[in-house]
Protein backbone atom coordinates (compact mmCIF):
# COMPACT_ATOMS: atom_id res chain seq x y z
CA UNK A 1 0.00 0.00 0.00
CA UNK A 2 2.62 2.38 1.17
CA UNK A 3 5.07 1.50 -1.67
CA UNK A 4 2.20 2.18 -4.39
CA UNK A 5 1.39 5.62 -2.87
CA UNK A 6 4.79 6.18 -2.92
CA UNK A 7 5.51 5.37 -6.58
CA UNK A 8 2.49 7.13 -7.31
CA UNK A 9 4.05 10.38 -6.07
CA UNK A 10 6.90 9.92 -8.09
CA UNK A 11 5.48 9.91 -11.60
CA UNK A 12 8.30 12.19 -13.69
CA UNK A 13 11.14 11.80 -11.57
CA UNK A 14 14.12 10.91 -13.78
CA UNK A 15 15.86 7.26 -14.09
CA UNK A 16 15.57 4.46 -11.40
CA UNK A 17 13.81 7.05 -8.88
CA UNK A 18 10.16 6.87 -11.05
CA UNK A 19 10.53 2.83 -11.00
CA UNK A 20 12.43 1.66 -8.19
CA UNK A 21 11.54 2.02 -4.27
CA UNK A 22 14.19 2.50 -2.72
CA UNK A 23 15.54 5.01 -4.71
CA UNK A 24 12.04 6.74 -5.35
CA UNK A 25 11.45 7.08 -1.52
CA UNK A 26 14.21 9.13 -0.92
CA UNK A 27 13.77 11.50 -4.21
CA UNK A 28 9.94 11.77 -2.62
CA UNK A 29 10.74 12.68 0.73
CA UNK A 30 13.04 15.35 -0.51
CA UNK A 31 10.25 16.81 -3.01
CA UNK A 32 7.99 16.75 -0.02
CA UNK A 33 10.60 18.68 1.55
CA UNK A 34 10.56 20.95 -1.15
CA UNK A 35 7.33 21.33 -1.45
CA UNK A 36 6.53 22.48 2.13
CA UNK A 37 9.50 25.10 1.78
CA UNK A 38 8.47 26.17 -1.72
CA UNK A 39 4.52 26.91 -0.65
CA UNK A 40 6.21 29.87 2.01
CA UNK A 41 8.74 30.39 -1.27
CA UNK A 42 6.04 30.82 -4.01
CA UNK A 43 4.49 33.85 -2.08
CA UNK A 44 7.89 36.01 -1.97
CA UNK A 45 8.77 34.93 -5.26
CA UNK A 46 5.07 36.25 -6.33
CA UNK A 47 5.64 39.54 -4.54
CA UNK A 48 9.55 39.69 -6.35
CA UNK A 49 8.11 39.54 -9.43
CA UNK A 50 5.17 41.90 -9.30
CA UNK A 51 8.15 44.64 -8.19
CA UNK A 52 9.89 44.07 -11.01
CA UNK A 53 6.92 44.32 -13.46
CA UNK A 54 5.73 47.91 -11.52
CA UNK A 55 9.27 48.91 -11.78
CA UNK A 56 9.56 48.57 -15.16
CA UNK A 57 5.77 49.90 -16.24
CA UNK A 58 6.71 53.04 -13.85
CA UNK A 59 10.27 53.36 -15.55
CA UNK A 60 8.17 53.84 -18.96
CA UNK A 61 6.41 56.48 -17.51
CA UNK A 62 9.05 57.95 -15.82
CA UNK A 63 9.41 57.50 -12.47
CA UNK A 64 10.88 54.82 -10.65
CA UNK A 65 9.56 52.53 -8.02
CA UNK A 66 10.76 53.44 -4.76
CA UNK A 67 9.45 57.02 -5.49
CA UNK A 68 5.98 55.56 -7.05
CA UNK A 69 5.65 53.36 -3.97
CA UNK A 70 6.27 55.38 -1.23
CA UNK A 71 4.25 58.34 -2.50
CA UNK A 72 1.21 56.10 -3.26
CA UNK A 73 1.56 55.12 0.90
CA UNK A 74 1.61 58.81 1.41
CA UNK A 75 -1.88 59.47 -1.04
CA UNK A 76 -3.37 56.72 1.29
CA UNK A 77 -3.95 54.38 -2.04
CA UNK A 78 -3.69 51.36 -0.05
CA UNK A 79 -3.52 48.96 -3.49
CA UNK A 80 -1.47 46.41 -3.57
CA UNK A 81 1.66 45.36 -5.29
CA UNK A 82 -0.75 42.30 -6.62
CA UNK A 83 -2.60 44.92 -8.11
CA UNK A 84 -0.75 47.37 -9.34
CA UNK A 85 1.01 44.78 -11.54
CA UNK A 86 -2.31 43.29 -13.13
CA UNK A 87 -3.08 47.05 -14.09
CA UNK A 88 0.32 47.84 -15.26
CA UNK A 89 0.17 44.37 -17.81
CA UNK A 90 -4.06 44.58 -18.24
CA UNK A 91 -4.83 47.97 -17.60
CA UNK A 92 -2.44 50.25 -18.98
CA UNK A 93 -4.49 53.22 -19.17
CA UNK A 94 -5.46 52.91 -15.66
CA UNK A 95 -2.25 52.44 -14.57
CA UNK A 96 -1.01 55.70 -16.15
CA UNK A 97 -3.60 57.42 -14.62
CA UNK A 98 -2.29 56.18 -11.30
CA UNK A 99 1.26 57.46 -12.51
CA UNK A 100 -0.32 60.86 -13.41
CA UNK A 101 -1.45 60.81 -10.20
CA UNK A 102 1.87 60.13 -7.97
CA UNK A 103 3.67 62.77 -10.49
CA UNK A 104 0.84 65.06 -9.75
CA UNK A 105 1.39 64.44 -5.84
CA UNK A 106 5.18 64.41 -5.80
CA UNK A 107 5.04 67.94 -7.88
CA UNK A 108 2.90 69.72 -4.99
CA UNK A 109 5.48 68.52 -2.89
CA UNK A 110 3.59 65.66 -0.74
CA UNK A 111 6.35 64.79 1.32
CA UNK B 1 -5.96 70.28 -11.12
CA UNK B 2 -8.83 68.31 -12.52
CA UNK B 3 -7.75 64.70 -13.07
CA UNK B 4 -9.00 63.67 -16.48
CA UNK B 5 -8.66 59.44 -15.69
CA UNK B 6 -9.25 59.06 -11.78
CA UNK B 7 -8.49 55.86 -10.34
CA UNK B 8 -9.82 56.34 -6.87
CA UNK B 9 -8.35 53.26 -4.38
CA UNK B 10 -9.21 54.29 -0.89
CA UNK B 11 -9.58 50.89 0.11
CA UNK B 12 -8.28 47.05 -0.93
CA UNK B 13 -12.13 46.56 -1.25
CA UNK B 14 -13.14 49.06 -3.42
CA UNK B 15 -12.13 50.02 -7.08
CA UNK B 16 -14.31 52.64 -8.77
CA UNK B 17 -14.09 52.23 -12.65
CA UNK B 18 -14.13 55.34 -14.75
CA UNK B 19 -15.71 54.32 -17.83
CA UNK B 20 -12.96 55.45 -20.06
CA UNK B 21 -10.40 53.25 -18.91
CA UNK B 22 -12.90 50.26 -19.76
CA UNK B 23 -11.42 49.77 -22.85
CA UNK B 24 -8.77 47.72 -21.49
CA UNK B 25 -5.35 46.57 -23.58
CA UNK B 26 -2.78 44.51 -23.14
CA UNK B 27 1.41 45.40 -23.81
CA UNK B 28 2.05 43.68 -26.65
CA UNK B 29 5.13 44.45 -29.19
CA UNK B 30 5.20 46.37 -32.39
CA UNK B 31 3.43 45.15 -35.01
CA UNK B 32 0.83 43.61 -33.15
CA UNK B 33 -0.73 46.71 -32.42
CA UNK B 34 -2.19 47.72 -29.10
CA UNK B 35 -4.80 44.61 -28.45
CA UNK B 36 -8.24 46.13 -27.20
CA UNK B 37 -10.31 43.42 -25.71
CA UNK B 38 -13.32 43.87 -23.32
CA UNK B 39 -12.20 44.68 -19.95
CA UNK B 40 -11.35 42.03 -17.27
CA UNK B 41 -12.35 44.58 -14.97
CA UNK B 42 -16.09 44.93 -16.53
CA UNK B 43 -16.54 40.71 -15.10
CA UNK B 44 -17.85 41.79 -11.93
CA UNK B 45 -20.53 44.47 -11.04
CA UNK B 46 -19.47 47.62 -10.36
CA UNK B 47 -20.49 51.22 -10.47
CA UNK B 48 -18.75 53.31 -13.03
CA UNK B 49 -19.41 56.90 -14.88
CA UNK B 50 -20.65 55.83 -17.92
CA UNK B 51 -21.10 58.20 -21.20
CA UNK B 52 -23.28 60.63 -20.44
CA UNK B 53 -21.87 61.42 -16.53
CA UNK B 54 -24.56 58.99 -15.05
CA UNK B 55 -23.03 56.40 -12.20
CA UNK B 56 -24.54 53.29 -12.30
CA UNK B 57 -23.82 49.51 -11.95
CA UNK B 58 -21.98 48.14 -15.08
CA UNK B 59 -20.75 44.38 -15.82
CA UNK B 60 -21.70 40.81 -14.77
CA UNK B 61 -22.15 40.05 -11.31
CA UNK B 62 -19.25 37.69 -11.39
CA UNK B 63 -16.76 36.86 -8.68
CA UNK B 64 -13.99 38.86 -9.09
CA UNK B 65 -10.70 36.94 -10.01
CA UNK B 66 -7.65 38.89 -8.97
CA UNK B 67 -5.90 35.59 -7.88
CA UNK B 68 -4.88 34.55 -11.98
CA UNK B 69 -1.44 36.11 -12.49
CA UNK B 70 -0.16 37.26 -15.23
CA UNK B 71 1.92 34.64 -17.27
CA UNK B 72 3.33 35.82 -20.68
CA UNK B 73 1.40 34.37 -23.86
CA UNK B 74 2.48 33.57 -27.05
CA UNK B 75 2.14 36.80 -28.33
CA UNK B 76 4.84 37.95 -25.93
CA UNK B 77 7.48 36.17 -26.85
CA UNK B 78 6.96 35.24 -30.67
CA UNK B 79 10.16 35.69 -31.93
CA UNK B 80 8.36 37.35 -35.48
CA UNK B 81 6.39 40.22 -33.29
CA UNK B 82 10.16 40.92 -30.78
CA UNK B 83 10.79 44.40 -30.72
CA UNK B 84 14.76 45.83 -32.23
CA UNK B 85 16.48 48.12 -30.78
CA UNK B 86 19.72 50.05 -31.94
CA UNK B 87 22.49 50.97 -29.93
CA UNK B 88 25.09 53.34 -30.96
CA UNK B 89 28.25 52.28 -29.29
CA UNK B 90 30.81 55.09 -30.24
CA UNK B 91 32.30 57.45 -27.36
CA UNK B 92 29.66 55.05 -24.61
CA UNK B 93 30.91 53.30 -21.67
CA UNK B 94 31.25 49.72 -21.92
CA UNK B 95 29.47 48.84 -18.90
CA UNK B 96 26.98 51.17 -18.88
CA UNK B 97 26.02 50.57 -22.47
CA UNK B 98 26.25 46.62 -21.29
CA UNK B 99 23.41 47.32 -18.58
CA UNK B 100 20.93 48.51 -21.00
CA UNK B 101 21.54 46.55 -23.76
CA UNK B 102 20.87 43.21 -21.28
CA UNK B 103 17.98 44.84 -19.75
CA UNK B 104 16.24 45.33 -22.87
CA UNK B 105 17.10 41.83 -24.05
CA UNK B 106 15.88 40.02 -21.23
CA UNK B 107 12.83 42.18 -21.17
CA UNK B 108 12.74 43.83 -18.18
CA UNK B 109 12.00 47.17 -19.42
CA UNK B 110 8.19 45.63 -20.08
CA UNK B 111 5.37 44.90 -17.41
CA UNK B 112 4.84 41.40 -18.82
CA UNK B 113 8.79 40.64 -18.21
CA UNK B 114 8.66 37.10 -16.63
CA UNK B 115 12.09 35.21 -15.92
CA UNK B 116 11.25 32.07 -17.21
CA UNK B 117 10.15 33.14 -20.54
CA UNK B 118 12.13 35.26 -22.69
CA UNK B 119 9.75 38.44 -23.62
CA UNK B 120 13.00 40.61 -24.79
CA UNK B 121 13.92 41.92 -28.17
CA UNK B 122 16.74 42.25 -30.38
CA UNK B 123 19.86 44.89 -30.07
CA UNK B 124 21.57 45.69 -32.51
CA UNK B 125 25.31 47.05 -31.35
CA UNK B 126 27.38 49.31 -33.92
CA UNK B 127 30.48 50.58 -34.01
CA UNK B 128 31.14 48.79 -31.24
CA UNK B 129 34.96 48.72 -32.21
CA UNK B 130 34.89 52.62 -30.59
CA UNK B 131 33.28 51.87 -27.54
CA UNK B 132 35.17 53.60 -24.43
CA UNK B 133 36.25 52.55 -21.16
CA UNK B 134 37.38 54.66 -18.25
CA UNK B 135 40.33 54.99 -16.37
CA UNK B 136 43.57 52.84 -17.48
CA UNK B 137 41.24 49.75 -18.77
CA UNK B 138 42.36 50.00 -22.48
CA UNK B 139 45.71 48.72 -21.20
CA UNK B 140 45.23 47.07 -18.14
CA UNK B 141 41.82 45.44 -18.64
CA UNK B 142 42.64 41.46 -19.36
CA UNK B 143 40.65 39.32 -20.46
CA UNK B 144 41.40 35.49 -20.27
CA UNK B 145 40.81 32.52 -22.38
CA UNK B 146 41.54 29.01 -22.88
CA UNK B 147 42.07 27.18 -26.81
CA UNK B 148 43.16 24.24 -24.59
CA UNK B 149 41.67 23.21 -21.57
CA UNK B 150 44.61 22.22 -19.69
CA UNK B 151 46.91 24.02 -16.46
CA UNK B 152 49.01 26.65 -18.01
CA UNK B 153 47.65 26.72 -21.53
CA UNK B 154 45.26 30.04 -20.45
CA UNK B 155 45.99 33.13 -22.65
CA UNK B 156 45.64 36.51 -21.62
CA UNK B 157 45.11 39.72 -24.13
CA UNK B 158 44.77 43.16 -23.15
CA UNK B 159 41.50 44.83 -23.90
CA UNK B 160 43.36 47.12 -26.66
CA UNK B 161 45.05 43.56 -27.93
CA UNK B 162 41.47 42.70 -27.89
CA UNK B 163 39.98 45.65 -30.08
CA UNK B 164 42.75 45.02 -32.22
CA UNK B 165 41.88 41.13 -32.67
CA UNK B 166 37.77 40.54 -32.52
CA UNK B 167 36.41 44.18 -31.41
CA UNK B 168 32.96 42.68 -31.47
CA UNK B 169 33.68 40.02 -28.53
CA UNK B 170 34.23 42.98 -25.72
CA UNK B 171 30.56 44.07 -25.94
CA UNK B 172 29.55 40.86 -26.46
CA UNK B 173 31.16 39.63 -23.41
CA UNK B 174 30.44 42.92 -21.10
CA UNK B 175 26.52 42.13 -22.16
CA UNK B 176 27.06 38.23 -21.66
CA UNK B 177 28.03 38.47 -18.11
CA UNK B 178 25.27 40.38 -17.51
CA UNK B 179 22.78 37.86 -18.69
CA UNK B 180 21.46 35.20 -16.72
CA UNK B 181 22.96 32.26 -16.95
CA UNK B 182 21.74 29.22 -18.25
CA UNK B 183 19.18 28.29 -21.19
CA UNK B 184 17.41 30.63 -21.62
CA UNK B 185 20.33 33.32 -21.36
CA UNK B 186 21.81 31.53 -24.23
CA UNK B 187 19.19 32.02 -26.00
CA UNK B 188 19.07 35.81 -24.96
CA UNK B 189 22.51 36.15 -26.32
CA UNK B 190 22.05 34.85 -29.41
CA UNK B 191 19.29 38.16 -29.69
CA UNK B 192 22.45 40.27 -29.38
CA UNK B 193 23.92 41.66 -32.54
CA UNK B 194 27.19 43.65 -32.17
CA UNK B 195 28.61 45.28 -35.08
CA UNK B 196 32.28 47.07 -35.26
CA UNK B 197 31.64 49.65 -37.64
CA UNK B 198 28.61 51.67 -38.46
CA UNK B 199 26.53 49.40 -40.69
CA UNK B 200 24.51 46.73 -39.89
CA UNK B 201 22.28 44.17 -41.70
CA UNK B 202 18.90 44.31 -39.89
CA UNK B 203 17.52 47.89 -41.45
CA UNK B 204 14.51 45.78 -42.40
CA UNK B 205 13.73 45.55 -39.26
CA UNK B 206 13.30 49.46 -38.69
CA UNK B 207 15.73 48.93 -35.17
CA UNK B 208 14.26 51.96 -32.83
CA UNK B 209 17.21 53.74 -31.44
CA UNK B 210 18.03 53.30 -27.38
CA UNK B 211 21.67 55.15 -27.53
CA UNK B 212 19.72 58.01 -26.00
CA UNK B 213 19.05 56.12 -23.01
CA UNK B 214 21.98 54.61 -21.77
CA UNK B 215 22.33 56.40 -18.15
CA UNK B 216 19.57 58.13 -18.08
CA UNK B 217 17.11 58.31 -15.13
CA UNK B 218 13.61 57.92 -16.17
CA UNK B 219 12.57 60.96 -15.54
CA UNK B 220 14.86 62.63 -18.16
CA UNK B 221 14.67 59.81 -20.70
CA UNK B 222 12.99 59.78 -23.98
CA UNK B 223 11.39 56.62 -23.78
CA UNK B 224 8.29 58.10 -26.33
CA UNK B 225 9.69 56.10 -28.82
CA UNK B 226 10.02 52.64 -26.54
CA UNK B 227 7.09 53.19 -25.64
CA UNK B 228 5.52 53.66 -29.40
CA UNK B 229 7.52 50.49 -30.11
CA UNK B 230 6.02 47.97 -27.59
CA UNK B 231 2.66 49.44 -27.53
CA UNK B 232 2.09 51.70 -24.59
CA UNK B 233 0.14 53.74 -26.49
Amino acid sequence: MKKQKILQLAKGFRGRAKNCFRIAINRVEKALQYQYRDRKVKKREARKLWIQQINAATRQHGIIYSQFMHTLAKDNIKLDRKTLSDLAINEPHSFKALVDRVKFMRGNGID
Amino acid sequence: MAMAHRVVARSKASTHRHAAVAKSCVVRPKGTGVTTRPARGLDFACRATVAGGEVKWVGNRRKLDLNRKYYPKKEDVDTQKKVWYIVDAEGKTLGRLATMVSMYLRGKHLPTFSPSMDTGGYVVVINADKVAVSGKKETDKMYYYHRVHRPGTMKTETLSELRQRVPERIVERAVKGMLPKGRLGNTLFTHLKVYAGPEHPHEAQKPVDITSLIDKKPKEADLAAVRAAVGLE
